[in-house]
């Protein structure tokens, strides 16, 4: 059972704007909030726009070994400090003696151009997309699923649970999120990580992800925790616990499917939050290691000549601040989409 | 909708501020004319305080510890030795002088007995009495605490492997022997030794207190003799050299010019150049390539110096882990590097060559052509490491994070991948790298090292492919080589003359990179930016000692 949508079962407030009216007014009948959401999210076309963006990028990115394969017939560490290529007809050193790459030749072979090790900026560009999408959509995965798990069950038993783990998210909370990022990154730098049996390698994309999906956690549990704290007074959780549902029961069957738009609103946000961190820490030599290739690292590489060769720094500025806005404003398209409680009250 | 266009406009707006930004670069060059070509010296002020940036921390500032160009260059400054060097450029710097001691040393006709005499009146820093006791001390820590130069000493001085198998910290080093009345030093050793005069000016031979604890005094580094002090350290972020009031000018070693040089750790190069350039900080050597270096050249040459260091860049291929304990392997990674690339990633300020001893070095003869080709021979290599059955092995190149060798550490990687290993680059924080290649636990397989001499002897770059210099932590062998034959050669060697000894360093040389023992690629030309209130022409650039900060004066 879930909550009624005020919107569409009783009559409109005041206040509410004309555009609900007209569109509650047109509603067949029976049609569900989901099949509402997605109708209103078909009118933002600013926000779909953005959609496909990103699925273009992230479909760019799975194309990364075809790139680099057929294209650029290079791979992504592939170094070539002393060779050659023919640019406007002249043979041009990749690296010169100065050690400043080649620019953007806008061919097949170094189409963005190189970096100080002679590698394809492209390549890595594409191969940086996947690391830092695989880690932000895996990072934001684990920080769902244990804030869910967190802010469920303090907000649900409440009393000491709730004490403990609000007090847990205070400490973390105080921690700036890149500081607590570097330092658990350097940590593991060396060793690697340990959870239970399983053991990661130092340079495994695994540690940059528990520690980015980790330390996100806390932003997303208070808010779940308090609209768990709300919705577990109606009615119809005193109905489950009435019909003998245990407390498991309750909490996956009855509040979790309430929470469930909450949980795909913050979903993008949460992403390009984690893709934003990501270079961030391997930007500072925490996070993603050589020679895995990230749009962090990438940055901070070709920050030395950003003047002689700005390619380097620009290409992958340019992916990361397409992939954040993307998901930023594809999210907020998805949020007005899903909770027009929100554009109400925003309006009255 | 509305917010969304907002949001994208905004977005939009800071995005091209970013950009345009970034497109003017910085508006802050302070790029100067200085001052006019004159050949007159500058006319320079007493006093003052200047700013110095280091791209990391020294390892260490106690002066038993510190085994780094960066570290030694303020140890110099701040502590005496029994022997020093002529402040001079060039070969005329190479020479010893008396430091604290008041001459050079009598030596017995065996060459095995060395009798000082402590300058009388002398006092550290802090006020307190220099006693010749002190000498031994000062070695008794450098063994005791394990340090990287303990086996220069425990190699040479009779007893003194004794006191390091013993482990107790006040016993006694049977060799030195003290007479706090008159002042008079006597050390025995248990052979003649060429090298053993160099070995005093080191910093780790510098004399301190006799209640210096046994720890390592980085945080609060003990009083010295010397025209500066250390007087603050600041974590790991800063520190302060000033003049030391109690200095009582020894012959040779002037007094310092300025009253306070603060060392700030600023580990992006760029932003130290131009902090430099534009007279924020007022110097900084060893950048790495990139704009900032190219634009200070171009705008401000007469602040920017260039010198050829006796140095050697090479990595280390470890022998007692596999796979580098075979030869033929190390000799596939010969054949794969490409020198001339290696220069590149260096921006120019790597001399490439194959030698193991630097140019300018005594006992250095030009290897050429290299023994395993020009290099970037790949197929060959390729070859070796199948035919060796070593295709897949997996192994870690250790580096760290410093911009030109993090990028020499990937490519290594790199060549490595392509002639058939499983390569992964390892990056390691600057200030911990050579502790933790250095420690036997860590195993490292291969990775990059360098080494600048400490002092102007082929036998100080010897020491590094010493057996006998093994250590389980601090070790400075890190390829591990441990060749009886390589022995013999050394202690026949060491005990000549350097001019009759030259020769057979030059074969040594030749063997040691014919059998890969070392990787040599290059030498390391080492750029130097100062201030506009720096009066550049005055600073010495020591062959040894690199720049010496008590030459450093402000301009008038």
């Amino acid at each position: 059972m879930t909550a009624d949508n005020p919107v569409e079962t009783q009559p409109a407030a005041e206040g509410v704007s004309h555009e609900l009216e007209v569109e509650a007014s047109h509603a067949p009948s029976g049609t569900s909030p989901w099949a509402l959401a997605w109708r209103r999210l078909k009118r933002n076309k600013v926000s779909l726009a953005f959609g496909v963006l990103f699925i273009l990028l992230v479909l760019s990115a799975l194309a990364a070994p075809l790139w680099a394969e057929h294209v650029a017939e290079t791979t992504p560490s592939r170094n070539n400090v002393s060779g050659t290529i023919i640019k406007d007809g002249q043979e041009v050193d990749i690296v010169s003696l100065e050690g400043v790459p080649i620019g953007p030749t806008w061919g097949r072979k170094y189409f963005l151009g190189a970096d100080q090790n002679g590698r394809d900026v492209m390549v890595r560009l594409l191969y940086g997309a996947r690391n830092s999408l695989q880690i932000g959509i895996l990072a934001a995965l684990i920080t769902m699923t244990l804030a869910v798990i967190l802010g469920m069950a303090a907000g649900y038993f409440r009393g000491w649970t709730d004490a403990i783990i609000s007090r847990a998210f205070d400490v973390m909370w105080a921690f700036p999120v890149l500081l607590l990022g570097v330092a658990l990154g350097v940590a593991l730098a060396v060793g690697g990580l340990n959870i239970g049996p399983l053991h990661f390698e130092s340079g495994s994309l695994w540690i940059p992800t528990f520690i980015i999906g980790v330390v996100g956690v806390v932003y997303l549990a208070r808010p779940i925790r308090g609209q768990v704290l709300s919705l577990r007074e109606k009615e119809f959780v005193e109905a489950a616990r009435a019909q003998g549902a245990g407390n498991l029961r309750i909490m996956f069957g009855e509040l979790l499917p309430n929470i469930a738009s909450t949980l795909l609103v913050f979903f993008p946000l949460i992403v390009a939050n984690a893709i934003m961190l990501e270079a961030a820490l391997s930007f500072l030599g925490a996070g993603v290691q050589p020679p895995a290739p990230s749009w962090g690292t990438m940055i901070s590489s070709g920050l030395s000549s950003l003047i002689s060769a700005p390619h380097q720094t620009f290409a992958p500025g340019l992916m990361l601040v397409l992939t954040v806005l993307s998901l930023n404003i594809f999210g907020e398209g998805v949020r007005d989409a899903l909770d027009p409680r929100a554009k109400i009250k925003l309006e009255n | 909708m509305r917010s969304t266009l907002r949001t994208l406009l905004v977005l939009a707006l800071t995005l091209s501020l970013a950009l345009f930004v970034a497109a003017c670069g910085s508006d802050d060059n302070g790029g100067d004319g200085g001052d006019s070509g004159s050949d007159e010296a500058s006319a320079i002020q007493e006093g003052g305080e200047a700013t110095f940036n280091y791209p990391s921390f020294p390892d260490y500032l106690d002066p038993a510890m510190s085994y780094t160009a960066a570290g030694w260059q303020a140890l110099y400054a701040s502590y005496g030795q029994l022997l020093t060097y002529a402040r001079e450029e060039g070969q005329a710097g190479a020479q010893l002088i008396p430091g604290l001691a008041e001459s050079m040393p009598d030596v017995s006709d065996d060459g095995k007995t060395y009798t000082f005499k402590l300058r009388e009146g002398l006092k550290y820093s802090d006020g307190s009495e220099v006693k010749a006791s002190d000498f031994e001390h000062a070695i008794k820590r450098v063994i005791n605490l394990e340090s990287g130069g303990a086996s220069f000493y425990t190699s040479t001085i009779v007893g003194a492997d004794k006191y390091l198998e013993a482990g107790k910290a006040k016993g006694d080093i049977s060799g030195i022997t003290a007479d706090d009345e008159t002042g008079e030093i006597t050390i025995k050793l248990k052979a003649a030794n060429g090298q053993f005069p160099f070995m005093l000016s080191m910093p780790f031979a510098s004399l301190v207190p006799s209640d210096t604890p046994f720890e390592v005094m980085t945080k609060n580094p003990p009083p010295g003799v010397a025209p500066m002090k250390i007087t603050q350290v600041e974590g790991s972020r800063r520190f302060v050299l000033e003049k030391n009031e109690n200095y009582p000018e020894i012959p040779g070693i002037p007094p310092a010019h300025l009253d306070k040089i603060t060392v700030n750790v600023v580990d992006n190069n760029e932003r130290s150049i131009r902090d430099v350039l534009s007279n924020k900080a007022d110097w900084m050597d060893d950048p790495g390539p990139g704009d900032a270096l190219r634009e200070f050249k171009e705008t401000a040459s007469e602040r920017y110096t260039e010198q050829v260091t006796n140095s050697t860049y090479y990595f280390f291929l470890n022998q007692r882990v596999k796979p580098f304990d075979n030869p033929e392997l190390r000799k596939a990674v010969a054949y794969a590097i490409d020198k001339k690339a290696l220069a590149r990633l260096f921006g120019g300020q790597l001399e490439p060559g194959c030698n193991f001893l630097p140019p300018g070095m005594q006992g250095y003869e030009k290897i050429d052509p290299c023994p395993h080709g020009k290099g970037g021979d790949i197929e060959r290599a390729k070859k070796i490491v199948q035919d060796e059955g070593a295709a897949g092995e997996k192994v870690t190149v250790w580096g760290n994070e410093e911009e030109s060798t993090k990028a020499v550490t990937e490519y290594l990687a790199d060549v490595l991948n392509e002639i058939g290993f499983d390569a992964e680059p390892r990056i390691v924080d600057g200030e911990v790298y050579f502790q933790t290649i250095g420690a036997q636990k860590t195993k490292a397989q291969i990775g990059f090292t360098n080494w600048f001499a400490d002092f102007p002897h082929p036998g100080n770059f010897m020491f590094l492919v010493d057996p006998d210099t093994i250590q389980e932590t601090n070790n400075q062998n890190f390829s591990n080589v441990d060749d009886p034959e390589i022995k013999k050669q050394l202690d026949e060697l060491d005990q000549q003359d350097i001019g009759e000894a030259a020769a057979g360093y030059a074969a040594l040389d030749k063997r040691l990179v014919e059998n890969v023992d070392v990787l040599p690629y290059g030498h390391r030309k080492l750029p130097s930016f100062y201030s506009n209130r720096i009066a550049v022409d005055r600073v010495l650039f020591h062959p040894v000692m690199l720049a010496d900060y008590t030459t450093f004066a402000l301009k008038k």
